[in-house]
């Protein structure tokens, strides 16, 4: 009961701050650009010019599951980016303010407040991640050729877990700090050295999350689920129980000041 | 001109594959200046974030939104 009004809260409140509205639009936009851009390359290079007469060369179509992945690869530059903008102040900006105070003060559990407010960010989220996806996965279908739904589904869906962590490690940091500049700093470099440090040793941390995405478009040729990709799956589900468990400890022993 | 010409012949034929990308710009920039009106403070100067909204493609709304809007409340 307690952790459902405290969950309507904060959808509540996305819908008051417009969130409902443009974080889906953004996303669109970003899963949509790709594809469009890729499509009109051509024309675009011929209307803009800068080629001497005469001069041809032909780019070749891309297949069109890369076209989908693109979108993907643009949702973890750029989407990351505005996940960790909007969810950088939940917890901490509540700190800075009193508002947190003012809801703790009352027989609220540390475990509700934390978890409902990460489920609410995760639902708003994902749905915009999903239907940008769709978006794409319609033009790509229209523009260049035949992607499987129920595949590009299951990619979305395992690229959503990757999203859930990526907020996961966001509402941790949330926890650590009062500043919402910190929060969005420490999340993004977090980011930023996981996949660099995958990258390097690739085949030493198969099950890293951030290696969910490299094997996102084998998936999405085949439709075969791969062992390491069930395996960086798991950890990253563990990892994200482990990021709220801890992010509710620190809150805790905190106790709001 | 011819230029002008031709991209304006690009977009004609293919306006039924770019409207909905236009749409979404749009909605996206109509939203923010409706958020904007019915704000009573905003961080920065309105009419500063006016012009940021209308002139600044796609970037300029969701700039008001994450930095625009003041939590004061």
């Amino acid at each position: 009961m307690q952790w459902l009004t405290i969950y309507k809260k904060e959808c509540l409140e996305s819908a008051r701050n417009y969130k409902w509205v443009w974080v889906p639009l953004v996303f669109i936009l970003f899963c949509i650009m790709d594809p469009l851009t890729t499509y009109y390359l051509p024309q675009i290079l011929e209307s803009t010019g800068g080629l001497p007469d005469g001069a041809t060369f032909d780019i070749p179509t891309p297949p069109a599951a890369n076209v989908f992945m693109m979108s993907i690869s643009q949702i973890n530059t750029l989407g990351v980016l505005v996940i960790a903008l909007i969810t950088m102040g939940t917890i901490a900006g509540e700190r800075k303010s009193g508002v947190a105070e003012l809801i703790l003060v009352k027989p609220v559990s540390y475990t509700a407040y934390v978890t409902a407010k990460w489920a609410a960010h995760v639902t708003l989220v994902l749905l915009s991640i999903f239907v940008g996806l769709i978006a794409s996965w319609y033009y790509v279908q229209l523009l260049f050729g035949d992607v499987s739904f129920i595949h590009a589904l299951s990619t979305a869906g395992f690229y959503g877990l990757y999203i859930i962590f990526v907020i996961s490690i966001s509402l941790f940091m949330n926890t650590w700090t009062k500043t919402p500049g910190l929060v969005l700093f420490l999340t993004i470099s977090i980011i930023m050295i996981l996949n660099l440090v995958t990258s390097v040793f690739s085949h030493l941390l198969e099950w890293s999350p951030t290696n969910i995405t490299s094997y996102l478009p084998s998936l999405l040729r085949t439709g075969e689920v791969g062992q390491d990709l069930w395996l960086a799956s798991l950890f990253t589900i563990v990892t994200i129980v482990l990021l709220l468990f801890g992010a509710i400890q620190t809150l805790k022993r905190k106790e709001i000041v | 001109m011819l230029l002008t010409q031709n991209v304006l012949d690009i977009i004609n034929e293919n306006i039924a594959i770019i409207a909905p990308l236009l749409i979404i710009q749009l909605v996206l920039m109509i939203t923010a200046l409706v958020s904007l009106f019915r704000a009573e403070t905003t961080n920065g100067p309105k009419w500063m974030w006016a012009l940021i909204i209308l002139f600044i493609n796609t970037i300029g709304p969701i700039a008001y939104f994450i930095f625009g809007r003041s939590h004061e409340s």
